[in-house]
């Protein structure tokens, strides 16, 4: 467990080191949200609430899913793959760790510094900008940083399972990019879910991709509370647990497979 | 010039055939490209359920909007995909891009012909689907002028959007790495006018108006080919300048590329 904090505390420095990088990121972040913001301002127009969800509640949004993109890797996470198809994957073989702690370890390490450069920040240039909420009371701030855990944690599993197809496919690259995009939409990152048409709802809520990200909007707005919120998480953590070791039986299979080619 | 474009041709042909050779990879690349402005639209045409309108813009209003761009986009992106700031980025850190400093054809050649992204055409696919449900759910009235003026249009959001990523590259000799704000220019640019220009606030809308001429681009040929009238009163030809502002914005990316390069200095590495 020593081990894994360390790898942890030098995947964070490491990443820390990217600073101006943190800053473009962040501006470019800022802008989209403020566009994405303006668009759902004018959709609402009149209207005061909808779905659930008030102006402020939906401007608060905006700003969410643009402060947990480096967070949960949302764009794409291909690091894995590209260590299977170059071949350094036979010295993390041989490291006295297991594969999978060792990404985890490294990637919660980036998920980090993403959560303080990108996440925090990006709150902090909306509540400078706009009139956003907050969660209210310690109940709603622990909900929502057990939220944020599980769906890092989650994201990760998913992540690494997309790109175990690395061990199968050269092709992984292509699966990852449509294994990503669904993310996008079924997760509530391109619109909130609860704006779409049940029918829609019910097939997100059949995958994993809603605990990634609109679980964690919907305990900071608080638009799930008591029994509601308990079986939020309960769900986020079921289906984490479930992926991680999904994980665990893929990557048995995987590294029995694996033919290192040596140069 | 024949020998520039020869060798322009020449590079074309050689991505091509390599792109084409791994066929699973590049199918599946096409297919990801439609599926990202297919679940992208989609959520925005799903979420009009519920919404009726933005700012009294209907459903097919704002897909005549989106399918444009994401046409011309798409077109752009396939022509000037040596030009994407990532990719270009990339080479400057390298220093691959030297190499193209030593061959005795023009560089700005050399770097269009560096790169062609036939996935792109996913893109574009859908991009005329798009525009094509937009005249579905909201039939034009067709007339000479309309005919004639669209492909203009297209023409001018090409350039205008090439002239984005000639900039954004550009930047990179000064930051080196590739510099992830430079996205506000290319996709925040085709985001933003993706959206009637009516709903943003006053300065955003200036700063795409007056620094960047993003509004008479897509907005403006919008109002005439859908008839709308104009809520901020610009003058009447408004609608007509996109091919002009488009080349503008061209031919300005390609003094600043051309300043950009006589100023490169090598990473050396």
């Amino acid at each position: 467990m020593r081990l894994f904090w360390e790898i942890t505390r030098r995947s964070f420095r490491r990443h820390l080191t990217y600073r101006t990088a943190a800053l473009a990121g962040l501006v470019t972040n800022s802008f989209f949200g403020l566009v994405r913001a303006a668009v759902l301002v004018a959709l609402y127009g009149d209207r005061e609430v909808v779905a659930g969800l008030d102006v402020q509640s939906i401007i608060t949004y905006t700003g969410l899913t643009q402060a947990v993109i480096v967070y949960l890797s949302i764009f794409g996470w291909y690091d894995l793959m590209n260590a299977v198809h170059q071949g350094e994957i036979s010295a993390d073989l041989l490291k006295p760790m297991r594969l999978f702690s060792f990404w985890l370890a490294q990637d919660l390490g980036r998920a980090l510094v993403g959560l303080v450069l990108r996440g925090f920040t990006i709150m902090l240039v909306y509540a400078l900008i706009f009139d956003i909420s907050y969660p209210a009371g310690v109940a709603q701030w622990g909900a929502l940083v057990v939220a944020l855990a599980l769906s890092w944690l989650l994201s990760f599993a998913y992540r690494f399972l997309v790109n175990l197809a690395a061990f199968w496919s050269p092709d992984a690259k292509g699966i990852g990019r449509f294994a990503f995009v669904i993310v996008m939409f079924f997760s509530g990152f391109l619109m909130p879910l609860r704006f779409f048409p049940d029918w829609v709802q019910t097939v997100a809520y059949l995958t994993p991709f809603p605990h990634m990200l609109n679980t964690v909007v919907e305990v900071y707005l608080g638009v799930v509370t008591g029994s509601a919120l308990v079986q939020a998480l309960l769900a986020q953590a079921l289906w984490a647990f479930g992926l991680v070791a999904l994980c665990q039986f893929v990557l048995s299979r995987a590294t029995r497979r694996l033919v290192i080619l040596g140069g | 010039m024949r020998h520039t474009l020869g060798s322009y041709w020449r590079l074309l042909g050689a991505q091509v055939r390599s792109q084409l050779q791994y066929r699973t990879s590049f199918v599946l690349d096409v297919l990801a490209t439609m599926l990202i402005t297919l679940t992208e639209f989609g959520a925005v045409a799903l979420v009009f359920e519920r919404f009726d309108d933005i700012q009294g813009w209907t459903l097919g209003e704002v897909a005549f909007l989106y399918g444009l761009v994401e046409l011309s986009f798409g077109l752009m992106d396939m022509t000037f995909a040596g030009f994407d700031p990532a990719r270009f980025g990339q080479e400057v850190r390298k220093g691959t891009f030297d190499r193209l400093l030593l061959r005795p054809v023009p560089v700005t050649w050399q770097v269009l012909g560096s790169d062609v992204t036939l996935r792109r055409f996913g893109r574009v696919a859908l991009g005329v689907g798009i525009f094509t449900l937009a005249l579905n759910l909201n039939p034009l009235v067709w007339t000479v002028g309309k005919l004639l003026y669209l492909p203009l249009v297209v023409l001018g959001m090409v350039l205008f959007f090439g002239g984005l990523f000639i900039t954004g590259s550009t930047i990179t000799f000064w930051t080196v790495e590739s510099f992830e704000a430079v996205n506000i220019l290319t996709y925040g640019g085709s985001f933003l006018i993706s959206y009637p220009m009516s709903i943003y606030q006053e300065w955003l809308r200036r700063i795409f108006t007056f620094m960047i001429p993003a509004i008479f681009l897509n907005y403006y040929p919008a109002l005439y080919f859908l008839d709308k009238p104009d809520p901020l009163g610009f003058p009447a030809f408004a609608p007509f300048v996109a091919p002009v502002a488009g080349g503008a914005v061209f031919v300005a990316a390609l003094l600043f590329w051309r300043f950009g390069l006589k100023h490169y200095h090598s990473t050396g590495s």
